[in-house]
């Protein structure tokens, strides 16, 4: 017994050492979106990564995410606060809700904490809430350049498959689409998928095949999520349709570039959430340590598109868990 | 179960067996969806489509259903299956190593959570619905954790060889997914142990009191841990298959399949209490649950109204099959 | 001796020895500072969240029932008040009215059908929280257009609902410890608690005894539905918005917590401060990791782990609890 309880007082003093070692840089909470979330896992990446500067200056970076996306705003703002509790010094958050999450954004600058708003809510959000910058793409516009896509394209008829009822930045894609397409000249309607779809590709892949049945002439398909992509690729393909209904994604990996140069899909829009991470943690380590700051408040990191013709560049990062 | 008066008239027999109300719901609803949907439904496009929908939850709710008519419960199936999906593409996709080590991989996976499942519930007295929900969150931690680590990303990528594809993801004429033959051969094989063999019957007993089966001889323990290993055989079986079918594995997929499974189980007539149920009245539950998922988007129907209608229809499903259960108790002993 | 052999034996000993090793496991561990921890909020405010639900969803399973309905009755509460009063304009009092309302009306289908069939509960909670979660769903996208929305509410509700004490704290942590109380007097000091118990035992015994137990199990139902559609009217005046969501977290949470504070699953045993103290070991649990530097990656991995060890202590205890007793008199 006594072993075991020198071992114990052990640990809690490393521990609580381990915490005063890291006195020196800045420590940087960072709320994203959850961690199995295949977009918001290379956001955490690009934060990890800048993290590797932060820790070399004597900080750290924290990763604040919700377990799921049932209550979005509600868990976010619980987040923000909960970094403001944590002493943080300096904070990065997405504006998802703003009905919800604008009076924590306001508890953070009463606290007199730095922070950076990224990924969704657009300048707007930053200069609203006094931000030092805007990092990202905004989910809507990402929505609207794969409806503008499309559409361009010649495909006017189409559907934006969403498999998160709910979830804000899902919608925000779907509302982006109809406006991307209406403005090409096209029309667009949405396909919910009842909660025991979820996380079933199946289910999208024959959902969208009875949809593509029932509609004939819908010719443009949006994908929100990666799996959903993948699914309605072989959705389409069970409907007879292949070649005729075409498909533009949110985000991208191996997989998805694989149907995007098989030519199953057409293309699939760029966040870079890589770089959302990366720069919104590194422009508060920056500010932080040493005073810098960027006087460019809106940095953009997408959307960009990625389809046959700029695809073997995308590839390799893909590969590695940064694109 | 089966009443012993009454083999005078072949039909009221047949009516009163447990898995007509079953049927009578599948027919039902078959022919709501049916008028709804028209030709395409009608047609081998709609058919195939609540197949394709059918064989992947069915395979699983056998063995959930097992379990239920011993009185347990498993909710660790949900993250069974993209524990297993990410096996085989980490093994064969990102290692590149042969498919079939891939493949064996996973289903060691869900033979394992199996094991785990069966050895805590057989060996403790907590609950089994507490239990799975704790080895369900564990392996979704471990899936995600491990994934991140080994492939820098929440999802991975996998090409499967021709032959491993066209045996376990094609689609026959480009429309009835392979994974409707394996569907009916787990049926068979689980018919045949539930009905013919003998571990049937110990499984019915577990069900009906476990104090009771264990005082008779029956390896209660053995029994739980052998059921256990063939759901999550079963929810790792089910994530080969999309795996194979799809190309790619994500860790945050199968959640859906822990209640859809319970759902066709009930509706097809199992007793929550356990000590009751058949294989048959787990297929026609899952056949009628895929109609209803499938047939909402051929039809009309606006589909944010899927949900409400999945949900009162496993009611009327469920107070069908109460109902259908009085009348055929109550039928025997007025026969008397 | 006598005392610890007296706390021992409460059921809610166990939840509150979970507490306490959650506590040491993110502490040694974790490297978590216990200052900082009590002075945070977050998880106070997710165990307010999810407390006030788990009370009478805990009382249901000590008189043999489940409900998991509640888990689409959160987002239908905050929908209610949020469609309600922010889209329509109506006054907040009547989106707060609604959605309580549409509490007491699941919670009285949810009832009826336990009562008047012999479908298991968990089946029915099963088909109502699918069924409501396209109810919600519908609602939202068919009369707003949105699958969220967003609601303003005037000063006084949101001062009696919906703000942050000490620009941290939930308000309706104090709705908590009130309905806690409430609560805790009715089932440990009036003869109502006396009714559940004995219906979770043995529900024809209790009925032959007399006790009216299908008006009590739709009372429980009512509560259950309406104290889920009250939590989800408080999150919308306290956020400002309200989404449509699935809501499938909230029932795995709830049922832990009740687990974790020593109810039995079979009915018959519990006690409301085991469900006190172990809605706020769930908390602590799923929130403490954001104190820690442990990856988040392998935070469900912590909670399904704690969730096995926590109810495993329980079960030790419980039955350290029942051999304890007869030692005592012998020794006498």
């Amino acid at each position: 017994m006594t072993n075991v309880l020198k071992l114990m007082i052990t640990a809690a003093l490393l521990a609580t050492t381990a915490n005063v070692a890291m006195a020196g840089g800045a420590k940087i909470f960072v709320v994203g979106g959850k961690a199995d979330d295949p977009f918001w896992s290379i956001v955490k990446r690009g934060a990890e990564d800048a993290g590797k500067v932060v820790g070399a200056e004597g900080g750290k970076v924290v990763w604040l995410a919700p377990q799921n996306y049932d209550n979005l705003g509600v868990d976010a703002a619980e987040l923000i606060r909960q970094a403001i509790d944590q002493k943080a010094d300096a904070i990065v958050a997405p504006d998802w809700v703003p009905a919800a999450m604008d009076p924590a954004f306001k508890a953070v600058k009463a606290a007199g904490i730095p922070f950076i708003v990224y990924n969704a809510g657009g300048i707007q959000a930053a200069d609203r809430l006094g931000a030092m910058n805007y990092v990202g793409a905004v989910d809507y516009r990402a929505g609207v350049a794969a409806g503008d896509y499309l559409g361009k394209a010649g495909h006017k008829n189409g559907v934006c498959v969403n498999s998160l009822p709910g979830a804000a930045n899902i919608e925000d894609y779907c509302k982006g689409f109809a406006e991307g397409i209406s403005k090409a000249g096209g029309k667009s309607d949405v396909l919910p998928l009842p909660a025991t779809a979820e996380g079933n590709v199946t289910a999208v892949a024959q959902a969208v095949r009875a949809y593509l049945l029932q509609h004939a002439d819908v010719d443009a398909i949006m994908a929100t999520a990666n799996l959903d992509a993948v699914g309605i690729v072989q959705g389409v393909a069970q409907a007879g349709k292949a070649g005729k209904a075409h498909l533009c994604g949110i985000n991208f990996d191996q997989a998805i570039l694989a149907q995007i140069s098989a030519g199953t899909q057409d293309c699939a829009i760029d966040q870079q959430g890589y770089q959302q991470g990366f720069y919104a943690v590194s422009i508060l380590n920056g500010y932080v340590n040493y005073g810098l700051s960027i006087p460019t408040r809106e940095i953009l990191t997408g959307p960009g598109i990625v389809d046959n013709s700029n695809i073997k560049s995308t590839m390799v990062g893909a590969k590695e868990g940064t694109r | 179960m089966t009443a012993g008066a009454g083999r005078s008239s072949g039909i009221g027999s047949l009516a009163r067996r447990p898995e007509v109300g079953s049927l009578v719901g599948l027919i039902v609803t078959y022919v709501f969806f049916a008028i709804l949907g028209g030709q395409v439904f009608l047609g081998a496009p709609g058919w195939s489509s609540w197949l394709n929908t059918a064989a992947e939850v069915g395979i699983i709710s056998l063995p959930v259903g097992l379990l239920m008519i011993a009185g347990e419960l498993d909710i660790s199936v949900g993250s069974v299956l993209p524990a297993s999906s990410l096996t085989v593409a980490i093994i064969s996709g990102r290692y590149g190593l042969p498919i079939y080590l891939g493949i064996a991989g996973a289903l060691c996976v869900g033979l394992a959570v199996g094991f785990l499942n069966g050895l805590l519930v057989s060996r403790t007295r907590i609950p089994s619905l507490i239990i799975t929900i704790g080895t369900m969150f564990a392996v979704m931690g471990l899936t995600l954790g491990f994934t991140i680590l080994i492939a820098g990303s929440t999802g991975v990528f996998i090409v499967p060889d021709p032959l491993t594809k066209s045996l376990l993801g094609a689609a026959l004429g480009g429309m009835f997914q392979v994974g409707i033959f394996w569907w009916a051969g787990f049926c068979a094989v689980i018919y045949f142990l539930l009905h013919v063999s003998h571990w049937g019957n110990w499984i019915f007993a577990l069900g009906g009191d476990r104090e009771s089966a264990r005082n008779a001889g029956i390896p209660t323990q053995r029994l739980t841990i052998q059921l256990y290993m063939l759901s999550g055989f079963a929810a790792a079986f089910v994530g080969v298959i999309q795996v194979v079918t799809f190309g790619s594995a994500q860790v945050a997929a199968g959640s859906s399949f822990i209640f859809n499974s319970i759902m066709c189980v009930v509706i097809g007539g199992v007793l929550l209490t356990g000590g009751a149920g058949s294989v048959i009245g787990i297929v026609l539950g899952t056949m009628t649950f895929a109609i209803v998922n499938q047939g909402i988007f051929f039809s009309g129907l606006d589909p944010n109204f899927g949900s409400i209608i999945i949900g009162a229809l496993l009611l009327a499903a469920v107070l069908s099959n109460d109902t259908f259960r009085a009348m055929a108790l109550s039928y025997a002993a007025k026969k008397q | 001796m006598d005392m610890i052999s007296a706390f021992v034996r409460r059921p809610a000993a166990a939840s509150v020895l979970s507490l306490i090793g959650v506590l040491a496991f993110y502490v040694i561990f974790g490297g978590v500072d216990l200052g900082r921890l009590a002075a945070a909020a977050s998880w106070l405010n997710f165990a307010a969240n999810l407390g006030i639900v788990a009370l009478p969803v805990g009382l249901l399973m000590i008189a043999g029932e489940i409900d998991i309905s509640i888990g689409a009755m959160i987002p239908a509460g905050s929908m209610t008040t949020a469609i309600l009063s922010g889209y329509y304009g109506l006054p907040i009092w009547m989106g707060m009215a609604g959605a309580l309302a549409l509490g007491v009306v699941v919670g009285l289908v949810n009832g009826l059908l336990a009562v008047r069939t012999n479908v298991p509960t968990l089946i029915i909670t099963l088909g109502t929280l699918v069924g409501m979660q396209g109810v919600v769903l519908s609602a939202s996208v068919l009369l707003t257009g949105n699958a969220s929305v967003e609601v303003m509410a005037p000063d006084w509700a949101k001062f009696a609902f919906g703000h942050l004490i000490a620009g941290s704290h939930q308000v309706i942590i104090v709705w908590w410890l009130l309905l806690t109380a409430l609560f805790a007097f009715v089932v440990h000091q009036t003869r109502y608690g006396n009714w559940i118990f004995a219906m979770g035992g043995d529900k024809n015994s209790a009925r032959n005894a007399g006790i009216p137990t299908r008006r009590l199990t739709i009372v429980l139902f009512v509560l259950s539905a309406t104290c889920a559609a009250f939590v989800g009217m408080c999150q919308a005046i306290q956020f400002n918005s309200a989404q449509v969501s699935g809501g499938m977290s909230y029932i795995f949470n709830v049922i832990v917590s009740v687990v974790v504070g020593g109810v039995l699953l079979k009915g018959g045993f519990g006690s409301v401060f085991g469900i006190f103290f172990g809605s706020l070991t769930f908390a602590v649990v799923s929130q403490g990791i954001y104190f820690t530097s442990i990856d988040r990656n392998w935070s469900n991995l912590i909670i399904g782990v704690m969730l096995l060890i926590a109810v495993a202590m329980n079960e030790t205890f419980r039955r350290m609890a029942i051999a304890y007793a007869p030692k005592k008199r012998t020794a006498v």
